[in-house]
């Protein structure tokens, strides 16, 4: 009885100061959102009206809403699949393959994952550059006498590229690095005995790696996810701003450009909510449609 | 025959994967040695060609970014508020993840789903909550006590850190604690330790290596943090990635690239620094534990 | 030795914080931090004037000596000057918990958009009493001292209803920029029609030279003011700020659509990439290097670009923007900042004076004086002018018209903006990717949103 009480103290002493915390700084601020999105509110008087789900009823109409989560998909995507395709290879490749240096590739991979997204939107500008940039003059040695230089931010059809390339830069160490932890955990002995077999790298790539890696890979989504939103958020504030002409856009940007340029902050609110339930949706979504029978080594 | 024609596979296939690395590596090692050059140019080489070589080392650039633009200000600054961040993090973090993991008890399964809900709440949205918060608590404390300190306070900066980066903190290490066999803490408690000693001096230790992820993790992401930062200190006491954001600002009315680049690289140097010192161990936490899903 | 000197300031700031509640920011100031002390020290009867103030690129030490010699012509009275280049991010904490500057000075159409704000949430102070005070220290009502014309448009009235909310500060004609050493050596004539500027940007493209370029589309509020006022005369262009109905689809504005639209086609090709806050010095640079000729701007322009390498024989140009209509004179519009009171400020009585002081003789040699001069929009300030800036400012008496004002406040209308509609959509009529139809369109969409907000 004793000892009963003794663990129960001892449980509820290592969890409360993170459950205050998480309450007080995540769970509340969230609530608040939730509460805001239903005031039609500019952000400095006191003047709060509350309007119930107007903004949502605006937000349904909102053409220019629409175009930033037409652009966020598509970020969420693009980035996805091409980081996740290619982390997956890189990890492969550096965890089977006996290669000189992996030690080297494994430390440099990661780099972009450690800058600050400000040091990493001066380097791509400086990329992207329609006249000076790195890009065009590797470009202008293939195509020679082609006079109008490739506009990487200009270009409304192609800035939402050239954004997905800096983000898949910057994300495929981070994901690399996950994928090549679980790989080394697989028993060498499978791919032993596959090789006896006559099963060649890239079979036992998807015969053997990939689905005992897989309940990973459906965790990494989750993180696609979130982090897409978020990072997408950050590189246009940096780099694009959501320019030329919100042609990039995204949910965030959009939410900021709202509450604080247009004095619309419970219309802002509502665009986080919407955010909110949108990427808990979609990586429920992603959970059950990647469910697999569970594989164990 | 056969066996020739597996061979010239072979070769493809190395000649493949090397293209494939190098080409990663150099698209990484380029343009972060170019930002590197860059800090050491003179204001004048900025016009025209931006790779072109410095014409010499113009050190002036770092000076003029620690006293003028006063980035040792905010360097000092942000690694108070990080350092602070992560102990308060890793306090409060580490007991609750290894309870939640390893104790049953009722409500469990509720907190370990409420925890794992904080993933999916943006910090982008929920940081003007907390500021008006902020300001309903000073407004308070204004009354009650004559004084305030909930803004402004780069201490309230890294309590805020701290809690938002419990979710993904809690779930990595409890998805390392998991893995654990129980015949440790048994072991412990037969030999008469408590629950807190046995946390403390048998099963801490073990997570060594989840420790030092979580905390080049955390490091990385308060360190480069500017949204929360530019919101709750709004006076002179700035963290870093503000003061290059204001300094970015600055160079456009000014045309201070040199100083701008130099601020780059201070921001960027000591992450750079942290990630060699530690990068070995990051993959061994990773696979110890972590991200097992 | 640094370090430990750091840490301690760090420690000693915060703690200053805390206990100069009330207070907002010292900005980055030494002597205001020393005055911000001296003033906690006094009783608090003695009147402590808050004033916060944008760091433009006029910079800070004009605003240090105007203030000082405020606080020489006012005994007792101490100002508290917060100066800082996002002076938003540093006094709007502040205000959301109730805690306002006395007098803010801060233009409209900043990216933060502070000044929008708080008129669309009427929280102004209506400047009737100060027009009629007198100028400290003269025997002249404000009113009177002010340049005529400044307090009759919509960037000093901005309901459109008469009363003054903002006073006009350091105000500036934009235009067009050239490099009339060009002109010089092609044997060029500037030209003072759109059918000029056409003819001109045919033959410069013979030489690879284009027409056109501009900053960002931000740029575009001055200069398609001026387009407006130059197809249909000042009172079409106040029609247009004030949402009339079917303004935007009228005859005039169609004229104003194509004329941009066309330029669109004389725009150097790299301007739209360049076209954002970060890299917007390029497009300007495109003057100086002689891949452009025009580029609107204000005149601060020479001075941003002071650094930078430029085409042999360049010397800067100024002209106002052509004429729409054949036989008429071309349109300027004129700049200025806006100063204002907050209606929730402690000491309304001392802001008042403050800012009538701004017009006195004393403050605009002060701000004439500084390195990268501001001009008062006050009688006689032209005797303070220096040679380069008679360049621009003399565009009004070489016959320019001048076109003042902007849009009319509004409450906020969710997901709406004129600025992006009307300015942001020329990047997409530059890269083809809207019809010019389909801007006029969506303007005169946005212009039926924005009247219905405007009570």
């Amino acid at each position: 009885m004793k000892k009963g009480r003794a663990r129960s103290t001892f449980i509820g002493l290592c969890i409360t100061p993170a459950l205050i915390l998480y309450i007080l700084f995540m769970l509340l601020p969230t609530f608040g959102v939730f509460k805001m999105s239903l005031y039609k509110w500019g952000g400095y008087s006191n003047k709060k009206e509350f309007v119930g789900f107007n903004n949502f009823k605006i937000l349904m109409e909102d053409m220019n809403f629409f175009r930033s989560f037409q652009n966020t998909i598509l970020l969420i995507v693009l980035v996805t699949t091409v980081t996740m395709t290619l982390s997956l290879i890189f990890a492969a490749i550096l965890s089977r393959e006996r290669i000189k240096g992996e030690n080297f590739f494994r430390i440099i991979f990661y780099i972009p994952n450690i800058l600050s997204v400000v040091v990493i939107s001066a380097i791509f500008s400086a990329i992207y550059d329609p006249a000076n940039g790195l890009l065009n003059s590797i470009l202008s040695i293939f195509m020679k006498g082609e006079s109008s230089p490739i506009l990487w931010l200009g270009n409304q059809n192609l800035v939402i590229y050239s954004l997905a390339i800096a983000m898949i830069w910057q994300a495929i160490g981070y994901y690399m690095v996950i994928y090549m932890a679980s790989m080394s955990r697989i028993p060498e002995s499978l791919y032993e005995s596959a090789s006896l077999e006559g099963s060649g790298k890239i079979h036992q790539f998807f015969s053997i790696t990939l689905p005992l890696i897989w309940t990973n890979i459906r965790t990494t989504l989750t993180f696609f996810v979130i982090s897409s939103i978020n990072l997408s958020f950050l590189f246009v504030k940096s780099l694009t701003n959501g320019g030329p002409d919100g042609a990039t856009e995204v949910f965030l940007s959009y939410m900021y450009k709202q509450a604080y340029t247009n004095s619309s902050y419970g219309y802002g609110m509502a665009i986080g909510v919407v955010v909110f339930l949108f990427s808990f949706g979609l990586s429920g979504i992603l959970h059950f449609v990647t469910k697999r029978e569970h594989l164990e080594f | 025959m056969k066996r020739k024609k597996e061979m010239g596979f072979h070769t493809l296939y190395r000649i493949f994967i090397f293209v494939t690395l190098g080409a990663l590596t150099i698209s990484i090692i380029i343009p972060v040695s170019w930002v590197i050059l860059a800090s050491i140019k003179e204001n004048s080489e900025f016009y025209g060609n931006p790779w072109v070589m410095p014409k010499g080392i113009y050190f002036q650039n770092f000076i003029d970014a620690f006293h003028k633009a006063k980035m040792g200000d905010y360097f000092f600054h942000s690694l108070l508020v990080t350092s602070m961040a992560l102990i308060i993090l890793l306090i409060v973090s580490l007991p609750a993840a290894y309870v939640l993991a390893r104790y049953s008890f009722k409500g469990r399964k509720l907190l370990n789903i409420l925890f794992m809900g904080g993933l999916f709440i943006n910090v982008n949205y929920i940081v003007v909550p907390i500021f008006l918060m902020f300001v309903d608590g000073d407004k308070f404390l204004m009354s009650l006590v004559g004084n305030r300190f909930l803004l402004n306070n780069p201490f309230i900066l890294a309590l805020v850190y701290a809690s938002t980066a419990l979710p993904f903190t809690i779930y990595l290490l409890s998805g390392f604690f998991v893995t654990i066999p129980k015949d440790y803490e048994e072991a412990a408690y037969v030999d008469g330790s408590g629950y807190f000693r046995t946390m403390m001096k048998i099963m801490l230790p073990m997570a060594t290596p989840s420790i030092i992820t979580v905390i080049l993790f955390n490091f990385l992401s308060f360190w480069n943090e500017y949204i929360i930062s530019m919101t709750l200190l709004t006076k002179d006491v700035k963290t870093l990635p503000v003061g290059l954001m204001q300094l970015m600002q600055a160079q456009k009315s000014a045309a201070n690239y040199g100083q701008l680049y130099a601020g780059l690289v201070i921001v960027m140097l000591p992450t750079l620094v942290l990630y060699i010192l530690v990068q070995k161990k990051l993959t061994q936490g990773m696979s110890v534990g972590g991200l097992k899903g | 030795m640094k370090g430990k000197k750091s840490i301690s300031l760090l420690l000693t700031g915060s703690m200053a914080i805390c206990l100069l509640a009330g207070c907002s920011n010292a900005g980055n100031q030494e002597t205001a931090s020393q005055k911000e002390d001296l003033a906690s020290e006094k009783t608090t009867e003695d009147p402590v004037l808050k004033v916060a103030v944008f760091e433009g690129g006029y910079g800070t030490s004009m605003w240090t000596d105007v203030v000082a010699a405020f606080e020489a012509s006012h005994p007792g009275i101490t100002v508290e000057l917060t100066i800082d280049k996002k002076i938003e991010d540093v006094i709007s904490p502040s205000m959301k918990a109730g805690d306002y500057p006395d007098v803010v000075h801060l233009a409209t159409g900043r990216e933060a958009g502070l000044t929008e704000t708080l008129t669309k949430e009427k929280a102004l102070l209506p400047l009737t009493d100060v027009l009629d005070m007198m100028v400290p220290g003269e025997e002249v009502k404000v009113k009177d001292k002010i340049i005529p014309g400044f307090l009759d448009t919509l960037a000093t009235n901005p309901y459109g209803d008469g009363i003054t909310y903002y006073a006009p500060m350091f105000y500036g004609p934009c235009g067009l920029f050239y490099n009339a050493g060009l002109f010089e050596e092609k044997g060029w004539t500037l030209p003072s029609t759109w059918e000029e500027m056409w003819a001109l940007g045919d033959e410069a493209a013979k030489d690879g030279i284009a027409l056109f370029t501009y900053p960002t589309t931000g740029y575009f509020d001055a200069f398609t003011y001026a387009v407006l006022a130059s197809a249909g005369g000042i009172d079409f262009f106040n029609r247009c700020m004030t949402y009339e109905d079917g303004i935007w689809e009228s005859e005039n504005a169609s004229k104003v659509f194509q004329t941009i639209g066309k330029l669109a086609t004389y725009t150097e090709g790299t301007t739209v990439a360049n076209a954002n806050d970060d890299n917007f010095t390029k497009n300007q640079q495109l003057i100086l290097d002689n891949k452009a000729i025009f580029c609107p701007n204000g005149t601060w322009l020479p001075g941003e670009m002071a650094n930078a390498p430029r085409a042999d024989g360049f010397t800067w140009g100024f002209m106002p923007i052509p004429a729409v209509n054949e036989g008429e004179a071309g349109y300027s519009f004129c700049f200025f900042e806006q100063m204002w009171i907050p209606a929730a400020a402690k000491n309304q009585d001392l802001a008042k004076e403050f800012v009538a002081y701004m017009y006195s003789d004393e403050a605009g040699k002060i701000f004439a004086g500084s390195a990268s001069p501001a001009i008062q929009p006050i009688s006689g300030i032209s005797n303070y002018l220096t040679d380069d800036n008679k360049l621009f400012y003399s565009v009004y008496d070489n016959g320019a018209n001048v076109v003042m004002g902007g849009f009319a406040a509004t409450t906020p209308v969710e997901g709406v903006s004129m600025a992006d509609t009307l300015f942001g959509t020329v990047n997409s009529i530059v890269s083809g990717d809207k019809t010019v139809d389909q801007w006029q369109t969506s303007v005169e969409e946005v212009s039926d949103k924005l009247r219905e907000a405007m009570e």
